[in-house]
This record gives structure tokens, C-alpha cells and sequence, in this order.
């Protein structure tokens, strides 16, 4: 009975869990070329979702929302680079973390103030009836978090191993300044990754609003735990992130469960700080020597 | 004389000013509101140590603030004490916390810095809101301002208590950041490297900073607690940490003054958003600011173009907006956000640093004069050369994975001379120098200096024990001047303890501090560019300058890593000089470099490096004709035996 209550718990915190994976993969994407991060990330996957609400909504079918949204989350995540990332990356500075913070404040005032302060529904075609495998309860609609997730990530991934466009992502990320030299500019592969982190994030936003309603704060807690992944797991690795997003879901739903559901966010807090204390690279991640 | 009169003058007259108005003013919506400005300018000083000073976003001062009010409250409300007890429980809370803190988040920059304060900020949210029992959760802490030394705190009163906090503050952290706590602390902003390197020890000072902003972010919670009697987790939040960044930023950077002008627009800002008319005049005065500051920069090609732009479109957004919205609260986020902006791309140095320049033309106040050059012989005694064996290398290794940089190399450099170090691109000279140095732990082998056992691993330590070093990329504190570059590095003169500095009675140390230092710029004449900044500085001089702060650290070993590398012709033969200068004075050099004449002029003895090992030691004329010098250096020399002979060498 117990062990069947903590497998189910498991199984579905894990399955959530991917959203967190999802949305650091996201991080990891723009770290890759530009080493920075959009830290209003969060807002981006909240501003994605109520568009995309919007278009359903308007009557658009759940298969056009989906492109739709994606689309959205793209120019965002554009604008994003364009106002916030690139003048601190042409002067080497770390000023990307503060106006990336203000966009993202931008956004979610505005959101609040276009769609309102409340949560609200976000219909889907999925059903969400259980199914039962091996023991445990598993609705349809979580298993397109899973679905969704590893689609996207897998087209990326080939994306970046089987297009020219792709490659000069990998070599940007690779070595900046090499790439440059081979005419590969590096300011367009910055911000193709800017675009299709917004996407990511887009995403994930349809993705996990059907679960946890649409709102301006829907991901605000969401965005702690997907820097939490993307640190532990390291910045570099994309088998990393899922397999900490996973579970740290686990490991959270479980801790709501025997300390009282305030607590749900502290795991995945203090994982972060000692993954950051012990591995500052991440778990998965590459050590870096230091030059001079 | 002049400048300090007039800055202290300046803060005189605005603290009596601000103690003069309960007397005048019988308000009490004005009275709160100054109460509030002095509270917020402690949390925003306290708030400018980590941002202005160490340089990195510092998401978790709102916390600071909340655990401060919280311990002040409990304190008053559980344990039944009062109000000295309270403001130190909050203070020591910030300071304890912010150390432990900083500890883990010691090793990280930039944005895992950020993301580890930003997660210690939403735990202790968790926290405050989950301890019920303690805090009363989500319902809010109730308290009663107590008593100070018998009498009740009238809101005038409380005032001027909050005041008086302020310029004590205000005092200590004045003193603090101008000695060589605030240098130390710009410097790790600037390189963690190199200060390491210079024996200051990053590990201290950035906890140091950052329990010490902390704890007065507890402070300003203490104050906090007794001003509203009402405490609850939900308004210690991110939104609030916003605010707090702008009113930093806003303000002006590493600046006492920036935390003030920072905490007057904090406490504005509500009357700036409920007043439209107010709102207006502002947000037009924003926009023809920004305006004009675009299009001047954009005349002088002194901006780029986005740097111009953007604020105008931000600020025009913000002109447009007022226009057409009903409610300008309802968008208070948003307007927050369209300032900030503003700010952090049009005014990076904020209002303070804006006005410092346009004040300083006013006034044209002259710089402190500094005094005259301390005597060389004295502060840096010639050292007896008597050859003895100084640093002794035995089958040191260092390895990368299966990159064999360093590969059993022994070595030994007698005291008094000039030792070259030189070999190929990649034969492992710079990691030989990183390991002894303290970058790199070796991966076998043992190093001794004078007999003794050189820390292994780490910059300070082996700083500390007589190892001072240049860097090839260089490592300067950009931030600072000359003058300063050298002060950080400086070593046996600071003596006194931080009771003394925070109280500013180091002062004559810090005389001290500058001749010996101006003595160190002088001998590579770089003393009348003493107050320049280190980059502004021409390429040559940095160079200059990087010798001169490894000198300040009066080593027995010193280092240099090809310090001719990247010079014009000129300035390699006044490295020359400089260095033979340096010779004279008995300090033992370990030079690396890919100039042969360089080499050729300056070394007693020359190791050559190929592949991670030595191929050649001896004069350098010996080296020089080595063939195995010769083949590392142009390859395989042509087979006489091969017909038709001449053929060309291998580039």
C-alpha cells in the first residue's frame, strides 16, 4: 500500500519533472553559445502559455495553437536577446542577468495587466482520464509532457548534429572566436538560440498549463526548480537535465507529501545550493581548467 | 584639505538638515516617509557592498531584510527583550547568515552567484512562511516598539534613531571602502586571479563582504520591524529585491551617496505612481533626459547606437503609457521595469556617478595631494646575492589528462640571478609557472623554496610564503589606479585591525602605505600617471604596472611572465631597464619569454623547454648554440647527404 502510494508519487512528481528539464534544457541552449542566461525565463513560459490560450480561444485548433505558441515564444525570446542580452555581451559584462531580470518583469506586468491577475483553465483535447500502467495511475495529458518534451528536445538535437545551420551552432558553441574567423557569425547563431530557447520555453508553457491552470505567477515557482536542474546537472548536458529534472520531480512530490505541501519547493533549493557548493559545474558537467 | 572639507561639509549639512525636521515639520506621512528613507539608505548601503563593490547581483538582500525583522520581532516578542538586544540579534542574524551564505557560494560567479542568493532568497520565504509556530506564517507577526534606556520611541524620536544608525553607518562604511577592505573587495570584482595572487585572499574578503552587507541588510530589517509593528514572509519578496536593485543602480554604484539618492527614489516611488499628474511631469523629464543624453551621444559617437536608442524607446513607452492607462498602479511592475532599463543601459554609473563627474567640473576640487615617494633602500633593502639555492624544482609533473605539459622537470634557481625560462609554443613553460605559482596543483613532484616546502595549489598560500607573479594576459585591476593596483598587492604595512580601520584611525598607515607605493611606480615610471586608472592606461604601462604590483608584494621570488609580450620596440628596452633595475636590488627573477635578445641581455642562466621537458640548460650563449635548442626551435637541420643540398627550412 505504502510502497504503491510513494511509486505513484514518484512516478507522477518524475513526470512533471520533465517540464523542469524542458525549461533548463531552454537555459542550456543559450549558455551554449553565448554563455548567458535568460533569468526572466519563467516569464517568457508564462507569457507563451496565455498566448497560446488566446489562440485557443480564437478557435484555433490545438494543432495550429501549437506552432503558433512556438512561434511566439521565438520573437520573445528574440526580443529578449536583442534587448537585453546583446549590449552586455559586445562589452563583456555580466549586465545580461540584470536586464534580463527587467524584461521579464516587463512581460509579467504586462501579462497581468492583458489577461488578467487570475488563474485560469487552459482546455485541451487531451483527455485526462487515468491509465493504469504497472501498478500506477498515469493520466493521458501527463504523458504528453513526456511526449512533447523528449519531441522537441530530439528535434533540436538533431537539428543541431544534421543541418549546416545546426553545425554552426555547435561551433559556435564550440569556440566563439574560431567560428568567427570561419565566417560563421556569431551574433546570428546567438540569437537563433535565443529563438529557439523561447520556443522551448513556449513549450513547455502548453505543455504544463492543462496540469497546473494559466496565470501571471504560474511560473514563478516552475522557473526555481528549472534553474535548480540546470545547475545541478550542469550547463552543458542534455541527458543531464532530464535525468535531475525527473528527479527532483520525484524527489519534491515525495517531500510534499510527508512535510506538508509548503515545503514542495525546498529540495530542489537545497540540492541547488550544495550541487553549487560541491560541483559548480554541475553533476554532469565538464570541469573547467582555469588559464591565465 | 579643500576636497575634504567640502565632501565632509556636504554630508554635514545634509544630516543636520534631515535632523532639524521633526523639529519644523509636524507632519507625520512626512515624518514616516523620512523614517523609511533612513531605513532603506542602511539596507541600500549594505545592499551597494555586494553589487557596487564585489560586482555580482545579489538576489538575496530582500531575505536579509525579512530574517532581520523577523529575529528583531521574535526577540521583542518571544524572548520579552528590548530594543538594543533586538537590533543586534537582527544584525548578527544578517552577518551570521550572509557568512554561511557565502561560503558555499564562495567558488561561483556571475550568474551561479546570482541563482544561489536568488535560491536562498525563495527558501527563506519558505521558511518564514512554514514556521508557523514561530512566526505566525502567512498570518503576520504583531509587535510593539519598545522602549530605548526607559523612554517610549515617539515617532520623532524613533526617527532620529533611525538617523543616528544611519550616520554611524554611513561613517564606518566610509571609513572601511577607502582602505584596503574596499580596495580588496573592488579588486576581487575585477580579477579573483590576480588577487589571489597578490596574497590578499579572495576567500576572506568575499565572505567578509557579504556577511557585512548582509548584516546591515539585518539591521535595516531590525528598524523595519519596530517602523511598521507588522511583519509578514510576503513582503520580503522578489518584487521588493527589484525595487532595491533599482534604488542601488539607480543611485549610482560603489557610492555612499548613490545608496541615499537610491533610498530617497525607493521611498517616492508609491507617490510617484498614485499622483498622475506627478507621474507625468516625471516620466517627461525621463524621456527629454534621455533624449538628449541620446542624441549627444550619438553626435559624439561616444555611445553605440543602441545604447542611445534604447532608453529613449523605453522611456518614450513610459510617456505613451501614462497617456492611455487608467490605473498607473496596476502597472507599477512594468514602469519599474522601464526605468530600470533606462538606467542600466543609459546610465550604467547612475545618478550619483552622473553628478560626481558634472560636480567635480564645477568644483574642480583637486586631488588629495599624495606624499612624497618612500626611500627605496629602506622599504625594499638590496638582498645579498649570495647564489645559494633558492627554489628547487624535483621531477615536477603536471599533467591534463593525457597531455603531459610538465614532464619531470628539475630544476634550480640560485638567488640573485636572472633564470630565463624559455622553449617553443607549448612546451609547458606557462604551466611550469602555473604550478609553481599555486594555479595548478602538480601532478608529482616537489617544490622548495629556501629549503622549505612551497605550498602546492594555491595562489595565496604561496603569495604569502615570498612568490610574487606577473601574468602574460594581463591581470589588472582595471577599476582601480595605479596607485591603488600597487596598494592592494602591498605587503607589511597594514597592521591595524578592522576595529581601527572601521573607526578610521588607520589613516597613517595608509600615508605610509601610499609613499611605499608611489616609490614602487616611480622606480618604472609610471609616478605621474599614479591616479589614472589601471585601463585607461597605454598597453606598455600596464605592463609596467603589473611588475610594479608584483614588486609591492617585496618578494624573494618574482615571477614574469614574458613581460615583453606584445610591446613596441621602445618599451621592451625600458622592460630592460626596468627590470635590470629591479636585479639590482637582489630579487631572484624567473623570466619567461620569447624574446631572444631580451633573453640574451637580461638571463644569468636559461632553461629550454621542449614537450614539457628540459632539453638545454646553461648561459644563455650556450643554449643558443645547442643543437637540440637549434632543432626545437627550426626543426630537423637539412641532411648534408641528401643531393641538390639547398633546400629551404621548414617554416
Amino acid at each position: 500500500m505504502n510502497a504503491q502510494i510513494i511509486g505513484q508519487m514518484a512516478v507522477s512528481g518524475a513526470l512533471m519533472g520533465l517540464v523542469y528539464a524542458l525549461i533548463a534544457y531552454g537555459f542550456q541552449l543559450t549558455f551554449a553559445t553565448s554563455k548567458s542566461i535568460n533569468f526572466g525565463q519563467g516569464e517568457l513560459v508564462m507569457i507563451s502559455a496565455f498566448f497560446s490560450l488566446t489562440l485557443t480561444n480564437l478557435g484555433f485548433p490545438y494543432w495550429a495553437m501549437v506552432p503558433g505558441g512556438l512561434l511566439f515564444g521565438a520573437l520573445m525570446g528574440l526580443v529578449v536577446e536583442r534587448a537585453g542580452v546583446r549590449l552586455a555581451l559586445e562589452q563583456k559584462s555580466e549586465g545580461w542577468i540584470l536586464l534580463s531580470i527587467i524584461i521579464g518583469l516587463f512581460f509579467f506586468s504586462a501579462a497581468e495587466n492583458i489577461w488578467g491577475r487570475d488563474d485560469r483553465p487552459f482546455p485541451t483535447p487531451i483527455s485526462a482520464d487515468p491509465i493504469h500502467i504497472l501498478g500506477v495511475d498515469v493520466t493521458r495529458l501527463e504523458l504528453s509532457v513526456a511526449v512533447g518534451v523528449f519531441a522537441i528536445m530530439g528535434l533540436i538535437e538533431l537539428f543541431k548534429r544534421r543541418t549546416l545551420l545546426g553545425k554552426a551552432f555547435e561551433a559556435v558553441s564550440a569556440d566563439r572566436d574560431a567560428a568567427e574567423l570561419m565566417g560563421i557569425s556569431s551574433t546570428r547563431t546567438v540569437m537563433l538560440s535565443y529563438g529557439l530557447s523561447g520556443s522551448v520555453a513556449a513549450l513547455a508553457g502548453i505543455l504544463v498549463s492543462p496540469i497546473t491552470t494559466v496565470g501571471p505567477t504560474m511560473a514563478s515557482a516552475l522557473i526555481l526548480k528549472a534553474f535548480s536542474v540546470a545547475v545541478v546537472a550542469g550547463l552543458d548536458s542534455g541527458f543531464g537535465v532530464v535525468l535531475v529534472g525527473m528527479f527532483l520531480g520525484a524527489l519534491e512530490s515525495l517531500a510534499s507529501f510527508y512535510l506538508g505541501s509548503g515545503w514542495r519547493e525546498a529540495p530542489g533549493l537545497i540540492l541547488l545550493i550544495l550541487a553549487l557548493a560541491l560541483r559548480p559545474n554541475g553533476v554532469f558537467g565538464k570541469a573547467t581548467i582555469r588559464k591565465v | 584639505m579643500k576636497r575634504i572639507l567640502l565632501l565632509r561639509g556636504a554630508e554635514l549639512v545634509v544630516f543636520a538638515f534631515l535632523a532639524t525636521i521633526p523639529l519644523l515639520v509636524v507632519n507625520p506621512y512626512a515624518l514616516g516617509l523620512l523614517t523609511l528613507l533612513a531605513i532603506y539608505g542602511i539596507l541600500l548601503i549594505g545592499l551597494d557592498v555586494t553589487v557596487g563593490y564585489l560586482g555580482q547581483v545579489n538576489l538575496a538582500h530582500v531575505a536579509f531584510l525579512g530574517l532581520g525583522a523577523y529575529a528583531a520581532g521574535l526577540v521583542v516578542t518571544k524572548l520579552g527583550l528590548g530594543m538594543v538586544p533586538a537590533l543586534l540579534a537582527a544584525t548578527l542574524v544578517g552577518l551570521v547568515l550572509g557568512g554561511l551564505l557565502a561560503l558555499p557560494a564562495l567558488r561561483l560567479e556571475g550568474p551561479q552567484f546570482a541563482l544561489a542568493t536568488l535560491s536562498f532568497a525563495a527558501l527563506s520565504t519558505t521558511a518564514l512562511n512554514e514556521l508557523e509556530a514561530l512566526t505566525g506564517g502567512a498570518q503576520g507577526l504583531s509587535l510593539s516598539r519598545p522602549p530605548l534606556f526607559g523612554h517610549a520611541l515617539t515617532p520623532p524620536l524613533f526617527y532620529w534613531l533611525c538617523m543616528v544608525l544611519l550616520a554611524v553607518v554611513w561613517m564606518l562604511m566610509r571609513n572601511l571602502l577607502a582602505s584596503q577592505w574596499g580596495r580588496a573587495f573592488e579588486a576581487l570584482r575585477d580579477s579573483p586571479i590576480a588577487t589571489d595572487a597578490m596574497g590578499v585572499g579572495t576567500y576572506k574578503h568575499k565572505v567578509a563582504a557579504f556577511a557585512l552587507g548582509s548584516s546591515l541588510g539585518g539591521l535595516a530589517g531590525g528598524l523595519y520591524a519596530f517602523n511598521f509593528q507588522y511583519l509578514q514572509p510576503q513582503s520580503f519578496t522578489y518584487d521588493l529585491m527589484i525595487i532595491l536593485l533599482l534604488g542601488v543602480v539607480l543611485g549610482g554604484r560603489k557610492s555612499l551617496w548613490g545608496a541615499f539618492v537610491g533610498a530617497t527614489v525607493i521611498v517616492l516611488l508609491p507617490n510617484l505612481l498614485s499622483n498622475r499628474l506627478l507621474f507625468q511631469i516625471f516620466s517627461g523629464l525621463g524621456f527629454a533626459g534621455a533624449l538628449a543624453a541620446g542624441v549627444q551621444g550619438l553626435v559624439k559617437k561616444t555611445t553605440r547606437p543602441f545604447q542611445a536608442l534604447a532608453p529613449v524607446v523605453a522611456m518614450g513607452l513610459l510617456v505613451v503609457g501614462g497617456l492611455f492607462v487608467e490605473n498607473t498602479e496596476d502597472w507599477r511592475k512594468a514602469i519599474f521595469a522601464l526605468m530600470l532599463f533606462s538606467v542600466v543601459v543609459g546610465l550604467p554609473e547612475g545618478i550619483m556617478g552622473f553628478l560626481a563627474l558634472f560636480l567635480a567640473k564645477l568644483f574642480r576640487v583637486p586631488h588629495a595631494p599624495l606624499p612624497e615617494p618612500a626611500d627605496l633602500d629602506t622599504m625594499l633593502p638590496i638582498r645579498p646575492a649570495d647564489g645559494s639555492a633558492l627554489l628547487v624544482l624535483a621531477d615536477l609533473k603536471r599533467y591534463f589528462g593525457g597531455v603531459k605539459a610538465v614532464d619531470g622537470l628539475s630544476m634550480t634557481v640560485r638567488a640573485g640571478t636572472i633564470h630565463g625560462l624559455i622553449g617553443p609554443n607549448g612546451s609547458g613553460k606557462s604551466t611550469v609557472v602555473n604550478v609553481i605559482s599555486g594555479l595548478y596543483t602538480p601532478t608529482a613532484g616537489t617544490m622548495q623554496l629556501r629549503g622549505a616546502t612551497l605550498p602546492i595549489g594555491s595562489l595565496y598560500s604561496v603569495a604569502q610564503a615570498g612568490v610574487a607573479r606577473t601574468f602574460q594576459n594581463l591581470q589588472l585591476f582595471g577599476e582601480l589606479t595605479a596607485l591603488e593596483n600597487v596598494l592592494v598587492a602591498l605587503k607589511g604595512v597594514y597592521r591595524n585591525p578592522l576595529p581601527m580601520v572601521l573607526l578610521g584611525l588607520a589613516r597613517r598607515e595608509e600615508r605610509t602605505a601610499q609613499a611605499q607605493a608611489l616609490a614602487l611606480l616611480e622606480l618604472i615610471g609610471l609616478r605621474e600617471q599614479a591616479l589614472v586608472k589601471a585601463k585607461d592606461l597605454t598597453y606598455g604601462a600596464q605592463r609596467f604596472l603589473e611588475i610594479a604590483r608584483a614588486l609591492a608584494r617585496k618578494p624573494d621570488l618574482l615571477i614574469l611572465d614574458e613581460p615583453a609580450a606584445g610591446l613596441a620596440h621602445p618599451d621592451v628596452l625600458q622592460q630592460i631597464e626596468f627590470i635590470q633595475r629591479i636585479h639590482q636590488r637582489g630579487i631572484t627573477i624567473i623570466l619567461i619569454e620569447h624574446h631572444m635578445d631580451v633573453v640574451s641581455e637580461l638571463c644569468d642562466t636559461v632553461t629550454v623547454l621542449d614537450g614539457g621537458r628540459i632539453i638545454a640548460e646553461g648561459t644563455p650563449d650556450e643554449v643558443k648554440r645547442h643543437p637540440k635548442v637549434v632543432e626545437a626551435y627550426l626543426g630537423q637541420p637539412p641532411q648534408p647527404e641528401l643531393p641538390g643540398g639547398a633546400e629551404p627550412l621548414p617554416a
